[in-house]
C-alpha cells in the first residue's frame, strides 16, 4: 500500500521550510559528527522508524564527482541509527546501467558502510506497485514504483550537486528519477523523457514525496552534467525538510536562479518553497559559500 | 616445470572443477526452490512473479517440469500479443522478446509466440517515424547527439525510442524464431536493427545503452549492453562486414573491447554474461580480477533471480548462448 502519496498542500498554506548549509572541505572530515549535529537540529520523527536513503549512484566514477560520495551515505546511515531509527535502507535504480552491483563495486560503497545484505535495495528490480499520478503534470496517468520506497516511514533524497544537460540542475527532486524501476521502464527510463523530464520530476515527487534532502556538494559537477561535466568544489552539505527549498537553496549556492529552473518553478506551487523569504536559513549563509557553476549555453538564462 | 608442481596443478584444477560444479548445483537448486506457485519467478523471494526473471530462470533450467512455466507465460500475455514487465501493467514491453524466445521451445505455445512476434514487428519506435524524420530534417543539425534515425530498432517500452539492449533482444528473438512464425517484415526489421546496433556502437568498440556520443563527448561502453549486442550480431557479422566493411569494423573491435574489459569486471552479472558471450565467439575468457566462484548461490540470489540464472548458464560447460531448450515435437518440452 502506498503510504507516501499524501495530500498535496499548496505552497501559500505551507509553513516556512528549513534548510541548513554546512561547510565541509573534504570527505575525510568527521562527517558522522557533522551530520549527526546537523540532523539533531531538525528533530526528525525517526525513532523506531524505517528510513530509506536514496543516493545518486550513476556509474563508474574515479574522480568521485558523479555519485553521492559513499562517505556521506555511510555517515548519514550511521546518524539515523544513532537517532533511533530501527532500520536504514539504502537504494537506487541507476538509469544507464542495469548492473547495479558493478556500480556499487566501482563506488566502493561497502568499504564505507560495511556489508549491507538486504539493507541495500536495487530499485530497478524491486517489487512494484501501481501509483496513480494525481498531479497529472505529464500525460502519464500512472507509474509502477518500488514497494520498498512506497512503504518506508521516512524517505531521504541524497543527490550530488550537479548541473544537468536536459534539466538545468539535478538535485534532490531530479534524483528521484532513480526510484522509477528500470525493469519496467528500461535503462534509461526513456518513457519519462518522452513524457517530459521537467513534468515527470513533478509527478514522481508528488507520488513518492521525499521527507528530507541531503545534498552532497562537497565536490559537485558543472557544465555538461550529470555524467560528463567538470568537477567543481563548493565544499558544502545541504540539509532540509523540504526538498524543493533545499534545491532552490542549492541553486543559489551554485549562482543559479531557482525560479528559472522549469521544474523547480512548478514545484514551488505545490510541493514546497522556492522563494527565499519562505525558507528559514540555518548554518552558513548562501553568500558565504556561493560558488558559481558553469552551465551549457542552453541554460544561460539560469545564471544569476 | 618441476616434476613436483604437476600434481599440485592437477589438484588445483580438479578442486576448481569441483567448486564450479558445486556452485552450479547450489545455484540450480536455489533457483528451483524459489519458483512461485503460479509457475513464475520474481526478482527476489516472496515477491510477485514477473516475466523477465521467469524467462531467465527458464533458460537456466536443464530439466524439470516446464509446463508450469509455459502456463505462467501464456497466462501473462496481454491481448495484443505483448508481455508486460510486471503484473498489473496493461502495456507490453521489451520482455516480449524474452517471452517469445523461451516459449519457442513449447509447440503448444505456437499461437502465443506468433502473436508476440507480430506485436514486436509492428512496434516501431516513435523517434524514427517518417513524419518525425521529415520535421527533424528541417531543423538545424543537432549538436546533442549524432545518430542515424533511418535505422530503427526497439525501445524498452512501446512508441518511445530505439535502445541497444531491447533492440538486441528483439533481434535475437527474430533470428532464432521458426521461419514459418515470422511476420512478413521480420527480416527487414532485423536488418534495420543490425544497422542500428552498428550505428550506436561506441567509437572505441562496445556499446552503452545507445548514446555513443553526447554533446560532442564520446560515451563509455558498458559490459552488459556490449554482450547483448554482440550476441545479437552473431550470424549477421559476416554479412555486415561484406556490405560495409570499411565503415564498420564493429564486431571485432567490440570483441576486443570486451576481452580487455573482462579482466576488470567486478560484478557477478557482468562476469557471467561476458563469459558466455566470449565463449559464444569461441574466445577463451582471459584471466579476470574476479572469478565466478567468488560468490555463493545465496549472494547471487540477493542480486536477483536474473543474476542467479545467468550464473547457472555461465557455469554450465555444455551450454552456449542462446540457451533455448531444444524444440520438442511431442508437445511437452523438457
Amino acid at each position: 500500500m502506498n503510504q507516501r502519496n499524501r495530500e498535496l498542500i499548496p505552497s501559500f498554506s505551507r509553513p516556512p521550510s528549513r534548510v541548513m548549509i554546512r561547510k565541509v572541505a573534504r570527505y575525510e572530515e568527521d562527517l558522522l559528527a557533522l551530520i549527526y549535529e546537523s540532523l539533531r537540529e531538525f528533530q526528525l520523527p525517526v525513532k523506531d522508524k524505517t528510513i530509506f536513503l536514496k543516493p545518486n549512484l550513476v556509474g563508474l566514477d574515479p574522480q568521485g564527482v558523479m555519485n553521492t560520495h559513499p562517505a556521506v551515505i555511510a555517515a548519514t546511515r550511521e546518524t539515523f541509527l544513532k537517532l533511533g531509527a530501527s532500520r536504514v535502507l539504502i537504494g537506487d535504480g541507476p538509469a544507464m546501467d542495469r548492473d547495479t552491483q558493478a556500480i556499487l563495486e566501482s563506488v566502493r560503497l561497502r568499504e564505507f558502510t560495511g556489508k549491507l545484505g538486504k539493507d541495500f535495495c536495487d530499485l530497478n528490480i524491486d517489487d512494484v506497485e501501481r501509483v496513480e499520478l494525481e498531479t497529472r503534470a505529464t500525460r502519464l496517468k500512472e507509474l509502477f514504483l518500488p514497494k520498498t520506497v512506497l512503504g518506508v516511514d521516512f524517505l531521504v533524497s541524497m543527490p550530488k550537486l550537479k548541473t544537468h544537460h536536459w534539466a538545468g540542475v539535478t538535485l534532490s527532486l531530479k534524483n528521484m528519477f532513480g526510484i522509477v524501476p528500470g525493469s519496467c521502464y528500461g535503462w534509461p527510463k526513456n518513457v519519462l523523457h518522452w513524457a517530459g523530464i521537467d513534468r515527470s520530476i513533478l509527478d514522481i515527487n508528488a507520488a513518492a514525496r521525499p521527507d528530507f534532502a541531503i545534498v552532497d556538494g562537497i565536490l559537485g559537477m558543472e557544465g555538461n552534467g550529470p555524467i560528463q561535466g567538470t568537477p567543481k568544489a563548493p565544499g558544502v552539505l545541504l540539509f532540509g525538510d523540504d526538498p524543493v527549498a533545499v534545491d532552490a537553496t542549492a541553486c543559489r549556492v551554485m549562482g543559479l536562479l531557482p525560479e528559472k529552473v522549469d521544474y523547480l518553478a512548478r514545484a514551488g506551487t505545490m510541493l514546497g518553497h522556492v522563494e527565499a523569504s519562505k525558507i528559514q536559513q540555518l548554518g552558513e549563509g548562501v553568500e558565504s559559500v556561493r560558488t558559481r557553476f558553469a552551465v551549457l549555453s542552453e541554460f544561460s538564462k539560469l545564471l544569476a | 616445470m618441476h616434476a613436483l608442481e604437476m600434481p599440485n596443478q592437477l589438484e588445483r584444477a580438479s578442486h576448481s572443477i569441483q567448486r564450479t560444479s558445486q556452485l552450479r548445483n547450489d545455484c540450480l537448486s536455489l533457483l528451483k526452490s524459489s519458483q512461485n506457485a503460479d509457475g513464475g519467478w520474481s526478482f527476489h523471494n516472496g515477491e510477485q512473479s514477473r516475466v523477465e526473471p521467469t524467462c531467465w530462470a527458464a533458460r537456466a533450467q536443464e530439466s524439470g517440469d516446464f509446463a508450469q512455466i509455459w502456463h505462467f507465460l501464456q497466462f501473462s500475455q496481454l491481448a495484443d500479443g505483448s508481455w508486460p514487465a510486471s503484473g498489473g501493467m496493461t502495456t507490453g514491453s521489451w520482455v516480449t522478446s524474452l517471452a517469445c524466445s523461451v516459449l519457442q521451445s513449447d509447440p503448444k505455445s505456437e499461437t502465443h509466440v506468433a502473436a508476440g512476434l507480430k506485436w514486436l514487428c509492428e512496434d516501431f519506435p516513435r523517434d524514427s517515424g517518417p513524419l518525425r524524420r521529415f520535421f527533424e530534417s528541417l531543423r538545424p543539425k543537432s549538436k546533442i547527439v549524432s545518430q542515424n534515425t533511418t535505422y530503427r530498432g526497439w525501445g524498452w517500452t512501446p512508441r518511445t525510442a530505439s535502445w541497444v539492449e531491447p533492440t538486441a533482444f528483439a533481434s535475437m528473438t527474430l533470428r532464432d524464431a521458426a521461419p514459418q512464425q515470422l511476420p512478413a517484415n521480420a527480416s527487414q526489421r532485423r536488418e534495420l536493427a543490425v544497422a542500428l546496433l552498428y550505428d550506436r556502437m561506441c567509437p572505441g568498440g562496445g556499446w552503452n545503452c545507445g548514446n555513443p556520443r553526447v554533446y560532442g563527448v564520446d560515451g563509455d561502453a558498458l559490459v552488459l549492453p556490449t554482450c547483448w549486442a554482440l550476441l545479437a550480431l552473431v550470424g549477421s557479422e559476416r554479412a555486415a562486414q561484406e556490405k560495409d566493411a570499411s565503415e564498420k569494423p564493429g564486431g571485432p573491435l567490440s570483441l576486443a573491447w570486451l576481452q580487455k574489459e573482462f579482466a576488470k569486471i567486478e560484478s557477478a552479472a557482468s562476469l557471467a554474461v561476458a563469459r558466455m558471450t566470449l565463449e559464444n565467439y569461441a574466445i577463451e575468457p582471459p584471466p579476470a580480477k574476479r572469478d565466478l566462484q567468488d560468490w555463493t548461490a545465496q549472494e547471487l540470489a540477493e542480486q536477483g533471480t536474473h543474476v542467479l540464472a545467468w550464473m547457472c548458464m555461465a557455469l554450465n560447460p555444455s551450454r552456449r548462448w542462446p540457451a533455448v531448450l531444444p524444440r520438442s515435437t511431442k508437445g511437452d518440452a523438457q
